[in-house]
């Protein structure tokens, strides 16, 4: 009897490129419906009441006495013209904020999280390999950041019927960087998670160095010392340099691509690494 | 032709704590090899290291001529697994789980597979999490044979299936061996691979004690022998015979395990005036205690599980 004798009952010899990503899109479809239907509805509440604060100068006023403090809620320049509105309410803490968690989430779930629940050995021993595994991941990361990204757009351009004029291609700007921003820390999280197998170190590591970015790049603007070191944070390419206002920043965009792409791919190396179980 | 699987001195330590040391198997082709252990000696390891889940430490592992790390997509391919405790996610159904699963091996025909479901009864609408046990295991033997591999890495996969079924997996593993595939087989219950492995290794604290055949191991095997008495006997002097173990002792009614020579112990006995006495042929679960005890060390310094 010789081993070619019993072929498998198979049409081709690997995992397919996207059987993986259409799996764990199908497992948190759940929360992606849940992160995008509740940021877009929020969205849609601040564009709403922007005519109620587009008159009122003593806003900016307030801003002006004491902007440290609305630093840290990400909030600088003027709040009543609408991309200093978009800024304070969406774009500069919110819409990132949110898809940071949701891609840290996640980017800790799928590789130390089913690790450790076991759901991810049964994929393993399919015919794929840990890179496949882990590029598969990366996709639908990708994939899934993007309802919430999209419907916030598009409910922020219904914010032109309510006197919040902004440019489309500013808008789209500001959400491709807010979109690479949760590329950049999902892959910090799967990098994490899947060099340590701990889905909760994972979290944890990747949270404190997203709130660190963050608090650099909204107090780039108003603490002296802090101004040099938003360089090195993500949060500022992507929100503080102010896509939304200013239109795409190629810098900032390749910065936060590149930064990705190297994640990516010590994420691979670390999978390679790994003990499953 | 090389073997399904080889490994050669094939060790993984998990930083201080032990996996395995020093394993070497040799499957062959069409073989069904019983994996023997008791919990936690390294079983799961192995098969583990087998399945290219985790990286040895030292040595070397061949899987159906190809290392699991380093080919991992061939090997896999052509391997069928299933651990003692799936996991399924537990929204999704057994339905949606096996034809995840078919997709992604790429799955030919369905014909075998849904006589699979159907043989086994599994349990297809229900969503994972309210599944039992032996539900959910049904659904893992459907994703373990599905595609016809030719090696099947079985981790415990009765627990939780009734007896019935039981008996259906141990004719599943027959047909499967007649067709020139090959079962690796691991357990830590005597029976569930007795009545199937031509060969069982036995593993104990991360080394492998024994590798023979089911057939010769009976031969080895001590014989279970019991003495009743009149009136009560201090076992001691018995215990002190060579080959002798006692396995219970309530003072009128003695058993015995029994692997040296028969004749010291029967003129030892003869003065304490028995009254009856039994004898059973030779038992395996006897001999795998034998392995499985923690003295074992001590008690046969010339065994082949000193480092």
């Amino acid at each position: 009897m010789t081993t070619s004798a019993i072929a498998p009952l198979t049409s081709r010899r690997a995992v397919g490129p996207l059987d993986v990503v259409r799996l764990d899109l199908r497992l948190r479809r759940r929360a992606t419906i849940g992160y995008a239907v509740g940021l877009a509805l929020y969205a849609l509440a601040v564009v709403a009441i922007y005519p109620s604060f587009k008159g009122d100068t003593s806003i900016d006023r307030l801003l002006q006495s004491n902007p440290k403090l609305y630093a840290a809620f990400g909030v600088s320049g003027s709040l009543t013209s609408p991309v200093g509105w978009l800024n304070a309410n969406v774009f500069n803490n919110f819409l990132p904020v949110v898809t940071v968690i949701l891609a840290i989430g996640y980017g800790a779930w799928c590789i130390a999280g089913q690790d450790e629940s076991g759901t991810l050995a049964p994929i393993a021993v399919l015919p794929i390999s840990r890179r496949g595994v882990v590029v598969q991941k990366v996709v639908a990361l990708a994939v899934q950041l993007l309802p919430t990204l999209v419907l916030t757009t598009i409910c922020v351009l219904v914010g032109r019927t309510f006197q919040l004029n902004v440019g489309i291609g500013n808008l789209v700007a500001a959400s491709v960087a807010c979109w690479l921003l949760g590329l950049v820390f999902g892959a910090l999280a799967l990098v994490v998670g899947a060099a340590s197998g701990s889905r909760g170190l994972a979290i944890g590591v990747s949270s404190a160095v997203a709130a660190a970015a963050y608090l650099i790049s909204s107090f780039a603007a108003s603490i002296d010392w802090i101004r040099p070191m938003r360089l090195v944070s993500p949060f500022y390419w992507a929100a503080g340099s102010n896509p939304l206002g200013d239109g795409i920043q190629p810098g900032a965009m390749t910065a936060l691509i590149i930064t990705a792409a190297a994640l990516v791919g010590v994420a691979v190396t670390a999978a390679n690494r790994a003990d499953l179980h | 032709m090389t073997d399904p699987i080889v490994t050669r001195d094939l060790t993984k330590t998990f930083g201080r704590r032990r996996g395995v040391v020093g394993v070497d198997l040799a499957v062959n082709e069409g073989e069904v090899f019983g994996f023997l252990g008791p919990n936690g000696a390294g079983k799961s390891t192995t098969i583990r290291l087998l399945l290219g889940l985790y990286r040895p430490t030292a040595g070397a592992v061949s899987v159906l001529g190809h290392r699991p790390v380093v080919d991992g997509v061939t090997v896999r391919a052509r391997i069928g697994y299933l651990p003692g405790e799936l996991t399924l996610h537990p929204r999704l159904t057994g339905r949606e789980h096996i034809d995840w699963f078919t997709r992604a091996r790429g799955l030919a025909s369905n014909v075998y597979r849904d006589e699979l479901v159907e043989r086994f009864g599994a349990e297809l609408d229900q969503p994972a999490r309210a599944l039992s046990k032996g539900n959910r295991q049904k659904i893992g033997i459907v994703l373990a044979f599905m595609h016809r591999p030719e090696l099947l890495i079985l981790d415990e996969p009765t627990s939780g299936l009734d007896p019935l079924l039981q008996d259906e997996f141990v004719r599943l593993l027959r047909e499967t061996a007649a067709e020139g595939r090959t079962v690796f087989l691991s357990s830590h219950e005597l029976d569930e691979v007795q009545r199937v492995a031509d060969r069982v290794a036995i593993i104990r604290d991360g080394r492998i004690v024994v590798v023979d055949s089911v057939a010769a191991l009976r031969r080895s095997a001590p014989r279970t022998v019991e003495f009743e008495f009149a009136r009560a006997v201090d076992s001691a002097a018995i215990a002190a015979l060579d080959g002798v173990r006692v396995l219970d002792d309530d003072g009128h009614r003695v058993r015995l395990g029994l692997s040296g020579p028969l004749a010291p112990l029967l003129r030892l006995v003869a003065e304490l005036e028995p009254v009856d006495m039994t004898a059973r042929a030779a038992d395996l679960d006897e001999l795998f205690l034998t392995y499985y005890r923690t003295d074992y060390r001590t008690d046969q310094p010339d065994a082949e599980v000193s480092a």
